[in-house]
């Protein structure tokens, strides 16, 4: 307390004023509450069945650092440029800010990564795990197989890829049309994974004698031979010239044997086989008719696939199914059985029954059967007993005694059958063999399901290797938990692609490539659900001035001498990285 | 230089002069010509100050607080609702003893949504230690307004100048401006007793304890006695320089008056001519008009209607439950003066309905023709309503 003498002759004035420091008051003596830093996951990451970082990659993306967060997929996926291509991206489904404008094009994020990448020829600094003795044999270079010999390299071990044909990436190489995937892109993302240590075998096919040959070499086998033998569809004139099997077609047209076809020709099925074919054969000049017995609203097709190939002028004739092809004068006389909803499943999907009388016959010049694949050899199917037999969300280990460890893996076991599944299955049997090295069969049940980004089923390898992501919250954040008065509308960038036109005069790809400066505008606009992107919104905010900057990793810290614990700092966080939680006495 | 000028535009140009260096405002009509005019002269520079856009006026009367905290000259300008939502830094503004100097265009408070004059919104703010001048004409508001910066920064005490919603603020009359150099002379750059300094760290206003509180209150009524004298003192430098005068108060014909009229804002330019009228006619009739509210000139009330028989304040406000306010002040300035006229209370034009020279007169000639007040306030003019809820 002390007055100020008058300048002039003005009657002094009182009032109250202190030369001493206030941080005496130690105002943080009155908090019951208190604020803290506390990461959650975001929906997208949980969504994606590889686990990946994605709302960590869109704020690297956002900084600019393209490095950083191309190698944050690589940590979760060794395949950001095929993914960044042929991936369904259920993450973006998940995204909250869907319920805000539009999802971020995560998508076509990873792509642009991953061109960026390999645009500078950039290479990732992961590090290997220290050596282990154990050594697997993998059986199959699709994206299960190689997924898995890359998570097992990281983690330390040596393993040896057996392809049985002359190139390396099963159904990247072989299945997937080029328009969707230009085989440079998959040489490169193989030949960096050769680079890393996977040491990949063509043109070995194995026989089923090498489960029991391969003791003496290995100490597991991981199968991930896929699903390539096309299911036929049983019905008289399936074996007539001009009848063809998708799947050997699409290879065919890959292995540069490209047929010119002309008049109509018919596609049998539903799935992205059926689509591929259907759009391949529309590519080469034909005009397409995709009969599926199902309604075009059940296809197991991805959706963005049946929308661009109605684009590209196919007809899909739904609740039809072949029943007799014939010949005629040259031409494949295809009778069609009408079908009928009889109800609907669980999912909504049509269960249909022939409708009676309704039949019609269709002229076509060829036809292509795509109504879905399985094992190619019956010894990759899983074993029909259950004797040491566990099943996994992706994968199924066999563990018996004085026979090697079998993981059945990618197509053959997977929950669905998809590339980002594939790597998914891959990366959990890498950690379940590791596991049962180090600690046994028991442990791995556990241990897997530490590493779930949120409640899962999709795991991280990040968490796995004890990394800054497994001090998350698992509590994934939902739109009620952002404050969104600090984001701005903003459209989602329209994704670049061919013109439609275009796209059937040739194979090119359809997706074209973006710049940074769009990258980083997409991805500025992405949440950053559950994670610290150093916004200082809490700073800013504190009216104690508590929160204070520094060199860890967070970035600042909360002073409790003087935090009230008033809750500011995490109500006006805009990505839900705080918590206020009771304080403990 | 004389120039034909809204009343609103008076008060920007006399903070212009002042050489205000901090304006922060959030705009409501009927004030928002004032703040117009300054952004724009802030913007092109023709005034080099700092203008804080804020939220509300909450917080642009804190944002001020701040300002003046740190030593610099200060303004505002509000009208009801933003004057009544700046309530509690009212206290905090003379309780700190800044020297903020706010426009305040009367309006009347809502509901009903009314814009129209009305004093019930500074009136309302009378126990919050600001200096409050209540002004008659465009001249009166720019003079005003420069000396509210000497007479604030003189007794650090926060000073309102007061105008009437539309029939000042949007009239145009002409107003000589005064010359920068004349305005420079009168008021010197401000020079803070205190200041916030980051050199000489220390910290204001903190817990003041029942041992110092009262001696705090009583300092700000020390400041408030003085500001009377030196308001003269403030007039006679000014009227040095510029050449006017207003008064704190002015008596038209009180020496001789039996009856005077007592008035405050732009209805004392009708009682004027009322006044004329009536003189004419032979009536004994006196006009005193209030301009300084707080402090309340009691002294200068108790003399100049010494003499009268009868005196008849209008007040265009009201306290509910109680009486216009102006009359409640001048009773209780009047009740221990020996042989004081009876006061007669009168309220007009709420909500800015028009105080007419005929309702000036009816409140003459209801004084005159009464031996006593009949009640504590006489409404003037009220309508019949039919068209209440709730009728059987």
């Amino acid at each position: 307390m002390a007055s100020q003498q008058p300048l002039t002759n003005r009657s002094p004035l009182i009032i109250p004023c202190s030369y001493l420091t206030t941080e005496g008051n130690k105002t943080g003596s009155w908090r019951f509450l208190r604020p803290q830093y506390e990461e959650k996951t975001s929906p997208c990451s949980a969504a994606c069945p590889s686990g990946e970082d994605i709302a960590r990659i869109q704020m690297l993306t956002a900084q600019g650092s393209f490095k950083e967060a191309w190698e944050t997929i690589l940590v979760e996926n060794p395949f950001p440029g095929v993914c960044g291509r042929v991936c369904y991206h259920p993450c973006e489904l998940e995204c909250n800010r869907r319920e805000f404008d539009e999802p971020v094009a995560i998508h076509t994020i990873e792509r642009f990564l991953a061109d960026t990448a390999s645009r500078y020829e950039l290479k990732f600094g992961l590090d290997k795990l220290a050596a282990r003795k154990q050594k697997i044999a993998v059986i199959g270079s699709g994206p299960s197989g190689l997924a898995a010999a890359y998570f097992l390299a990281l983690l330390g071990y040596e393993s040896d890829v057996f392809e049985a044909l002359e190139e390396p990436g099963g159904v990247l190489r072989w299945g997937i049309p080029l328009y969707r995937l230009p085989p440079h892109i998959l040489n490169e993302e193989v030949s960096r994974l050769q680079d890393f240590g996977v040491h990949i075998h063509c043109g070995k096919p194995l026989s089923r004698k090498f489960l029991k040959e391969a003791k003496n070499n290995y100490d597991a086998i991981f199968l991930g031979c896929g699903h390539s033998q096309s299911i036929p569809l049983s019905i008289p004139g399936e074996d007539l010239p001009g009848v063809e099997d998708g799947l050997h077609f699409l290879k065919k047209i890959r292995r540069g044997d490209i047929p010119s076809l002309e008049g109509t020709v018919a596609v049998i099925g539903g799935g992205n086989t059926a689509i591929d074919a259907a759009r391949s054969a529309a590519r080469l000049g034909a005009k397409v008719i995709l009969i599926y017995r199902r309604r075009q609203q059940d296809m197991r097709a991805f959706a963005e696939e049946v929308e661009m190939a109605l684009e590209e002028g196919i007809e899909i004739r739904e609740l039809e199914t072949p029943v007799e092809i014939a010949s005629q004068k040259g031409d494949l006389l295809v009778t069609l059985q009408k079908m009928r909803v009889a109800q609907e499943d669980l999912q909504g999907r049509a269960r249909i029954k022939p409708a009676v009388r309704k039949r019609k016959k269709i002229r076509v010049q060829h036809l292509f059967i795509a109504v879905g694949s399985s094992a190619a050899e019956d010894w990759y199917d899983l074993p029909s007993k259950t004797r040491g037999v566990t099943k996994f969300n992706n994968c199924v280990l066999v563990h018996r005694s004085r026979e090697p460890v079998l993981v059945y893996g990618g197509d053959l076991a997977a929950s669905i059958k998809s590339v980002v599944h594939a790597v998914a299955s891959g990366k959990e049997a890498a950690m379940a063999l590791d596991v049962l090295f180090k600690e046994g069969l028991k442990a791995i049940e556990s241990t897997l399901k530490s590493c779930l980004v949120g409640n899962g089923p999709s795991l991280s390898m990040e968490i796995y290797l004890g990394g800054p992501r497994g001090k998350r919250n698992h509590n994934i954040v939902s739109y009620e938990n952002l404050n969104t008065d600090y984001f701005r509308f903003a459209p989602a960038i329209s994704r670049p692609r061919l013109l439609r036109e275009e796209r059937l005069q040739s194979f090119a790809e359809i997706n074209l490539k973006i710049g940074a400066s769009l990258a980083i505008r997409e991805a500025e606009r992405c949440f950053n659900c559950g994670l610290c992107n150093q916004c200082d919104n809490c700073q800013l905010f504190c009216p104690e001035i508590a929160v204070i900057r520094d060199d860890n990793p967070q970035g600042r810290h909360i002073n409790y001498d003087y935090c009230k614990g008033c809750g500011l700092c995490v109500v006006e966080c805009p990505r839900n990285a705080m918590v206020l939680e009771e304080e403990r006495l | 230089m004389k120039q034909v000028l809204e009343g609103s535009h008076a008060v920007a140009e006399a903070v212009r002069l002042a050489r205000t260096q901090v304006i922060s405002a959030y705009p409501i009509t009927p004030q928002t010509h004032i703040v117009e005019r300054l952004s724009e002269y802030c913007a092109d520079s023709t005034l080099a100050a700092r203008f804080l856009r804020v939220e509300s006026e909450h917080s642009a009367l804190a944002a001020l607080i701040g300002a003046a905290t740190c030593g610099v000259r200060t303004f505002t300008a509000t009208s009801s609702q933003g004057l009544a939502l700046m309530h509690e830094l009212l206290h905090w503004a003379s309780g700190a003893r800044l020297p903020i100097v706010m426009a305040n265009v009367n309006r009347a408070m809502a509901p009903g949504w009314n814009i129209w004059a009305d004093q019930t919104d500074s009136l309302a703010q009378r126990d919050t230690g600001w200096i409050q001048l209540y002004c008659e004409h465009g001249q009166e508001v720019l003079d005003t307004t420069i000396q509210a910066f000497r007479l604030a920064e003189w007794l650090n005490l926060p000073v309102m100048v007061i105008l009437d919603a539309f029939f000042l603020s949007h009239t145009y009359e002409p107003v000589d401006v005064p010359r920068q150099k004349s305005v420079d002379r009168f008021l010197p750059p401000y020079q803070p007793r205190f200041k916030l300094d980051t050199e000489h760290p220390c910290a204001f206003n903190q817990l003041a304890p029942p041992n110092i509180y009262m001696e705090m209150r009583h300092n700000i009524q020390a400041a408030m006695d003085d500001s009377l004298a030196f308001f003269d003192q403030v007039e006679d430098e000014f009227e040095d320089i510029v050449g006017r005068r207003h008064g704190p108060v002015e008596a038209v014909q009180c020496e001789d008056a039996e009856v005077i009229l007592i008035t405050s804002g732009t209805v004392t330019s009708t009682s004027r001519q009322v006044l004329t009228d009536l003189r004419k006619k032979g009536e004994k009739a006196g006009l005193l008009k209030i301009k300084l509210f707080r402090p309340f000139p009691t002294k200068a009330i108790r003399e100049l209607t010494a003499s009268a028989k009868k005196i008849a304040v209008i007040d265009r406000n009201f306290s509910f439950g109680a009486s216009g306010i102006f009359a409640q002040e001048i009773r209780a300035a009047l009740c221990n003066h020996p042989g004081h006229p009876l006061v007669f209370g009168y309220v007009a034009g709420l909500g800015g309905r028009d105080v007419t020279t005929a309702v000036v007169e009816e409140i003459y000639w209801l004084t005159k023709g009464n031996d006593m007040p009949q009640g504590e306030s006489i409404w003037v003019g009220l309508h019949e309503v039919d068209h209440a809820i709730g009728q059987s």
